[in-house]
């Protein structure tokens, strides 16, 4: 029965092509914007937690900021806190500055920073060979490479590795040790891939102003990042004198970035709805139309023997296929859709598992919604006068 | 079998009523064969449509078989209409998306049939019309007297008890007109069914063994061989 109901439904929207097709757009239209909305914030979704794997959410950055720029943490206070605040396991503080470096005629602009041996702990950076800068390095002419600068400044017959000489300004560094390749974090303000680290006495002969204005720090696993926030301004904000200190917590910027994205998703599904409704109605123009046309049939229907319940299932079931039909257009086009954002901003592909039976059961609602006033209309036509139509 | 009395019925247009009906009576055997003539306008079709229990008269008394049809609601009505009666237009009426088998087991599928078996049916329904060779023809490759045929094959396929045939000949040439009006004659043979003819052909309504005249809202019985 259901599927003769189908096929008859089919049949009737086939003989009217041109018209289906009209109404069809809307609705994949309107399909496609909803799965897209759906499966972008997916991919948002799994782009935050891939970057946040690599660092952990349990990280805060600390910046002292003067009245005139840059301000200066004295290493000391930094370096004694896992000590004075319980909550707090392990402070990387670092002189952030950059410029080029030279390898046998290739030269590379790069970030550079001035850390401590903690720098490795709290990143939880690998090393591709070699070792990272030690407490006992200082005024040694010894720098690490990251993954990515290593690989600009080598050249096919001479790789930059553990050994290798670089010229920075007017001195000669000695590679001790290269980074595994890392993905950048928004924790940090470099990207650790295309960074070259020195000991922080070597600063101030690569950098001209250096100033110690950062540092990233590890909570303890149960530690809450805003008591462990409000503790280090209490702590440190004497301190600093007349500095400003901020502090940023990965939960922080996590929760800022999914706001962000749910006003983007927001923004589509509104626009995914607009033009489901738009589809709706064109559906329900269709419909109203293709009953105006065949008031004929539907009487010669009735008079054979037809309930009104057997014309209502009819025009039902041309609704209800046409925003099927658009539904299931509308799902590939919306992930092809999503696919093209993945690629675009060079994030990772995901299918959402909800975006496809929703947008399908959406498009059936928006077919049966708009479809249902049509349809009652047609099973409520006087027999006598659908026969006299002409 | 069918039996009406006193039937009147009335339309509302604008401020005043007209009265196409009026305290029209007819009793109709079952297996009979009747002819009903009248001028353009006389209410024929609203004769028709009280009889084949698409419309209500506005008084009177309907029964079928005994059975007080106009106390029937909606869903009821439908399924008389599908069990007992047979529908014959003038214009055909074939559904043009529906090849000639399909149209003729329509019936049949409001009915729930099973469609293996509504086709055989409708296909043997065709052979007796003569159509054997066009059941798989849509309707616009069909002639105006293969519509017809067709449209009568769908009327009887359900094996209802009355045929009702509003101008059934009235849009075909005197020949195929002939072939349809002896089609007729042979079914009421064969079948035994009840058939009322609508007709402006006196030729048409010669044949019939019972022709009766409608004109002011009243039926005549019009003696034989008028
Ligand atoms: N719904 C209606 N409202 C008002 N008047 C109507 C309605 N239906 C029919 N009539 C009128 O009733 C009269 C009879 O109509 P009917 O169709 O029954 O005539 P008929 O005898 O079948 O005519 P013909 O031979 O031309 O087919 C006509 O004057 C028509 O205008
Ligand atoms: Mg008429």
């Amino acid at each position: 029965m259901l599927k003769r109901v189908v096929a008859e439904a089919a049949a009737n929207l086939l003989a009217s092509r041109q018209r289906s097709a009209l109404a069809l757009l809307g609705i994949v239209i309107g399909a496609a914007a909803v799965i897209a909305m759906l499966n972008v914030g997916a991919i948002a979704r799994n782009e935050t937690i891939r970057q946040f794997r690599q660092l952990g959410t349990d990280i805060l950055t600390l910046r002292a900021d003067g009245n005139t720029g840059l301000g200066n943490f004295q290493l000391a206070d930094l370096e004694a806190l896992p000590m004075e605040l319980p909550a707090v396991a392990e402070v990387a503080p670092f002189v952030i500055g950059g410029g080029s470096a030279q390898h046998e005629g290739q030269v590379a602009v790069s970030s550079q920073l001035g850390v401590t041996a903690a720098f490795a702990q709290v990143t939880r950076m690998r090393m591709q060979g070699g070792r990272f800068i030690s407490d006992y390095d200082r005024y040694e002419l010894y720098a690490v490479v990251g993954a990515g600068l290593a690989q600009q400044l080598s050249t096919p017959y001479a790789p930059v590795r553990v050994g290798s000489g670089l010229r920075i300004g007017r001195y000669v560094f000695t590679v001790i040790g290269v980074v595994e390749p890392m993905l950048p974090s928004p924790m940090m303000p470099v990207d650790i891939d295309n960074t070259l680290f020195v000991s922080i006495p070597n600063v101030r002969r690569i950098m001209a102003n250096p100033s110690l204005s950062m540092a990233i720090l590890r909570m303890r696993p149960d530690a809450d990042a805003e008591a462990v926030t409000a503790q280090l301004q209490r702590h440190l904000g004497p301190k600093l004198r007349d500095q400003r200190l901020s502090v940023q917590s990965a939960r922080q910027l996590i929760a800022g970035m999914q706001s962000q994205m749910q006003l983007f998703t927001l923004l589509l599904g509104a626009v995914g709805a607009i033009a489901l409704v738009l589809g709706g109605v064109g559906v329900m123009n269709i419909m109203l139309v293709s009953i105006a046309e065949r008031r004929r049939e539907i009487g010669v229907r009735l008079a054979i023997g037809a309930e009104p319940g057997d014309i209502r299932t009819l025009f039902l079931a041309e609704a209800v296929l046409l925003s099927v039909t658009g539904g299931v257009l509308g799902i590939f086009l919306g992930i092809a859709g999503a696919w093209g954002f993945a690629w675009l901003s060079g994030w990772e592909f995901v299918l959402s598992a909800t975006a496809a039976p929703l947008g399908a059961g959406v498009s059936v609602a928006v077919g049966i919604f708009f479809g249902f006033y049509p349809a009652v209309m047609a099973s409520r036509l006087d027999p006598i006068e659908a026969l006299r139509a002409e | 079998m069918l039996e009406l009395v006193d039937i009147g019925r009335s339309f509302r247009v604008g401020p005043g009523e007209v009265h196409i009906l009026r305290h029209l009576s007819l009793t109709v055997a079952a297996g009979q064969l009747v002819s009903i003539m009248g001028g353009s306008g006389s209410g024929k079709t609203t004769l028709m449509n009280i009889i084949g229990l698409l419309d209500k008269p506005t008084s009177g008394q309907y029964r079928i078989d005994g059975q007080d049809v106009l106390k029937a609601e909606a869903r009821e009505l439908s399924r008389l209409r599908n069990r007992l009666i047979g529908f014959v237009f003038q214009s055909f009426f074939l559904l043009p998306r529906l090849n000639a088998w399909r149209n003729v087991a329509l019936p049949l599928m409001y009915r729930g049939t099973p469609e293996a078996e509504a086709r055989r049916r409708a296909i043997a329904m065709l052979e007796r019309v003569g159509l054997a060779e066009r059941t798989e023809h849509m309707p616009a490759m069909l002639s105006g007297g293969q519509k017809q045929r067709v449209a009568i094959a769908r009327a009887l396929v359900g094996e209802p008890r009355v045929i009702l045939a509003d101008e059934p000949t009235g849009a075909l040439d005197p020949k195929v007109s002939q072939e349809i009006m002896e089609l007729f004659l042979a079914l009421k043979r064969e079948y035994g069914v009840l058939i009322l003819i609508i007709t402006h052909d006196p030729g048409v309504a010669a044949q019939c063994e019972r022709q009766v005249v409608l004109a002011d809202g009243v039926l005549t019985e019009a003696p034989r061989g008028c």
